[in-house]
């Protein structure tokens, strides 16, 4: 959607002119209209200094999952590795820059490093140059010591995937770190699982033995909030990552579903049936305060709160006959309705508040097609885009912390699957192969 | 009663199949008598070569068909016969001929270029027109050269080392650039507006990567665009940290928003 926006927005141009005043004080001079192509950037193979038999499977490791988590960052148009001059690239001595620069490989950036493997230990040393500024080229430069093992060294990457993108992507810490909880029934039972954004390193994290739905990991990553049948009915629980355990919450009766948490993790909005038909109460996150905050005939069901500011909610009500999109302030006033046509649920508001991103059936009823399609739709213009057209019934979007990416459900594959896209809708990929997947949450950070 | 009925129909059904066999019987003969008679008819006379019970078969190059009268425009008429290409005379030399000096025996040699010493010129590089060259070694420079701002001559001719923010640092002018960009939102401009006149704002980027002091510098004359601009900054929290080896506390930007519906 940000994309689509730049493009339609700047097809302007504008140089870019810098001066300083006599004080010394740096000024920039810019204008609109320049920044909307993605950074070429070559991120060739981390070169072993020493002879270490390990390090082969470790640089293997770590080459993919930088390129990996750069390539997903969508902020990248990654140089193909077909041309690239010859020779590794292991310290900045070894940088030819007209070579990078110029075509073929045209690149703005490079990536470059070394890897070496001593006793227990690795060691990666990173450089990210900027390949055309030959004068000053180091963006960052970097060097991680860990545990010679895989998953170590993963993380290397990962962390250091994560500081390029934050120097190029505008202050915007990347996702490489972040985690993604599920509902998995492949145990068996409908658990909540967890995962790395890319996939790896599925397992679970309850083992309650019955069915456990809709998981919201709370903003600091500390507690997982989610809704599990009881045998008197559904009821909200709460897991700790720090106890390692479920942690009491109070009973509230009805069917308690979709707890979402507040932005700075003090309150949860739920849905719960306990006076008749759902509605929307709000809650503190140790159970207390419980206050009902929509009232209005037919159900009001899965909360999303305004991930910027914390006063709104968007939410899902069936007042008018099938389910539409609203929101409303956090107290319930100013309700404001989204969608007049079809059936849409499951909103979920961008981090920067600017974009709700739901799942739409827009033609619903005998004779429609009846696709399930995710939108994004912009809150303050209302003006909306489909993001999904492969068919098969796709549900329960989610954000990824930095606004660039959404995870969501989908059964175009067969079998319900977790997928992942950037937030225009390119880049659709599937993360989970195994058993039934569904109901996506993207951690806070 | 049920059984007389079956044995009445397995009389009829006999009495069938045995018309039926004289008939398939009939049928037989006639083909083998008519395929006898045909034969011994016409023998074996016809699509024969010369004899012998395999067929012969005549090449069609045998043929004497008459030649065809119409030149075809595919080869060309050449000296060279069966070629298609004129090939040169081999020269025959006389053994008997006596060589006459030529007019100046002396020939002049042929003065050969003296090889130059030049420096590979890079290919000339094309700028599409709407890219910033951004960070090749130096401020970029641009139509708006010609500005005197701040003291700083044509915008370029600063010297020492506060003022070269953007050649050491073009990465981050070029995330700025994007990210302004990104959060500036054409649809609140009024839509009755088709052009305007440059916005000015400037406004400081903190370490941290804040922009604080946003100003408009100058109107467009149009208060939506003039907000629009405003509010583009407002909405970024961060622009990221300042390079960390950067010594300055903050940068200034001046930035400017073209509008054309």
């Amino acid at each position: 959607m940000r994309l689509n926006f730049e493009t339609r927005i700047f097809y302007w141009f504008f140089p870019l002119i810098l001066v300083a005043t006599a004080s010394g004080q740096d000024w920039i001079k810019t204008g609109t209209g320049l920044g909307v192509e993605k950074v070429r950037i070559a991120v060739p193979d981390f070169k072993a200094t020493n002879q270490d038999p390990r390090n082969t499977d470790l640089l293997k490791t770590f080459n993919d999952t930088l390129w990996n988590d750069l390539n997903n960052a969508g902020i990248f148009e990654m140089v193909s590795k077909s041309f690239y001059p010859l020779g590794q690239i292991g310290v900045p001595g070894d940088v030819k820059f007209e070579s990078w620069s110029a075509p073929p490989p045209s690149a703005a950036m490079l990536v470059f490093g070394n890897l070496a493997t001593a006793g227990n230990n690795a060691t990666v040393q990173g450089w990210l140059y900027d390949v055309k500024n030959i004068a000053s080229p180091q963006v960052l430069g970097k060097q991680y010591t860990d545990v010679a093992t895989t998953q170590a060294v993963r993380v290397i990457a990962h962390k250091f995937a994560d500081e390029i993108i934050l120097r190029l992507g505008g202050g915007i810490n990347g996702i490489a770190e972040t985690q993604i909880y599920y509902v998995s029934a492949r145990g068996g039972h409908k658990e909540i699982w967890a995962m790395d954004y890319d996939g790896a390193n599925q397992h679970a994290v309850t083992a309650l033995g019955t069915i456990s739905l809709s998981p919201h990991v709370s903003p600091d990553g500390s507690r997982l909030a989610f809704s599990s049948f009881t045998g008197a009915g559904w009821e909200i629980r709460m897991f700790s990552f720090d106890l390692n355990r479920v942690v009491s919450f109070p009973r509230l009766g009805g069917t308690n579903l979709s707890p979402a948490w507040s932005p700075d993790g003090s309150k949860l909005a739920i849905s719960s049936s306990r006076s008749g038909d759902p509605e929307l109460y709000v809650v503190d996150q140790s159970g207390a305060n419980l206050h009902r905050v929509t009232n209005s005939k037919g159900p009001d069901v899965s909360p999303a709160w305004n991930r910027k500011t914390g006063s709104q909610i968007a939410w899902v009500s069936g007042r008018t006959g099938l389910p539409q999109i609203y929101t409303m302030g956090s107290d319930g006033t100013n309700v404001q309705q989204y969608t007049d046509q079809g059936y849409a649920v499951s909103p979920s508001w961008s981090p920067n508040g600017q974009f709700l991103v739901f799942s739409w059936m827009r033609h619903y009823g005998p004779g429609a097609p009846g696709a399930q399609d995710i939108y994004i739709m912009d809150v303050v213009s209302k003006q909306w885009v489909q993001l999904t057209h492969d068919g098969g019934r796709n549900d329960f979007p989610a954000w990824a912390p930095d606004g660039r990416h959404i995870v969501f459900q989908s059964n175009r594959s067969g079998s319900l699957q977790i997928w992942e896209m950037l937030a225009d809708g390119s880049n659709q990929k599937q993360v989970t192969t195994s058993g039934n997947n569904s109901e996506p949450d993207w951690s806070w950070k | 009663m049920a059984s007389t009925e079956i044995f009445f129909e397995h009389d009829r059904w006999g009495h069938n199949l045995a018309w039926s066999a004289a008939l398939h019987v009939g049928v037989t003969v006639a083909i083998v008598a008519y395929a006898w008679i045909a034969t011994g008819r016409h023998g074996s006379n016809w699509g024969e070569g010369g004899g012998g019970s395999a067929m012969g078969v005549s090449l069609v190059s045998n043929v004497p068909l008459p030649a065809n009268p119409v030149q075809t425009q595919n080869v060309l008429a050449t000296e060279s016969k069966g070629l298609s290409k004129s090939q040169p005379q081999p020269i025959v030399e006389d053994k008997e001929a006596i060589p006459i000096a030529e007019k100046n025996a002396k020939k002049k040699p042929v003065p050969q270029p003296t090889a130059t010493r030049r420096k590979p010129q890079p290919p000339p590089v094309e700028q599409a027109s709407n890219v910033v060259p951004f960070g090749e070694g130096g401020p970029v420079s641009g139509p708006y050269s010609m500005f005197n701002i701040g003291g700083a001559k044509g915008g370029f001719g600063f010297t020492g080392g506060g003022g070269d923010f953007g050649a050491r640092y073009a990465w981050y002018v070029r995330v700025v650039n994007q990210k302004v960009s990104e959060n500036w939102l054409k649809y609140e401009i009024d839509p009755r507006i088709q052009n305007a006149n440059r916005v000015y704002l400037t406004f400081d980027i903190e370490r941290s990567g804040r922009p604080t002091n946003v100003q408009v510098e100058q109107s467009s004359g149009v208060p939506s665009l003039d907000q629009s601009a405003v509010r583009a900054l407002q909405r970024i929290d961060s622009f990221g940290p300042l390079p960390p080896d950067y010594s300055g506390s903050r940068v200034s930007v001046e930035f400017w928003f073209d509008y054309k519906r």
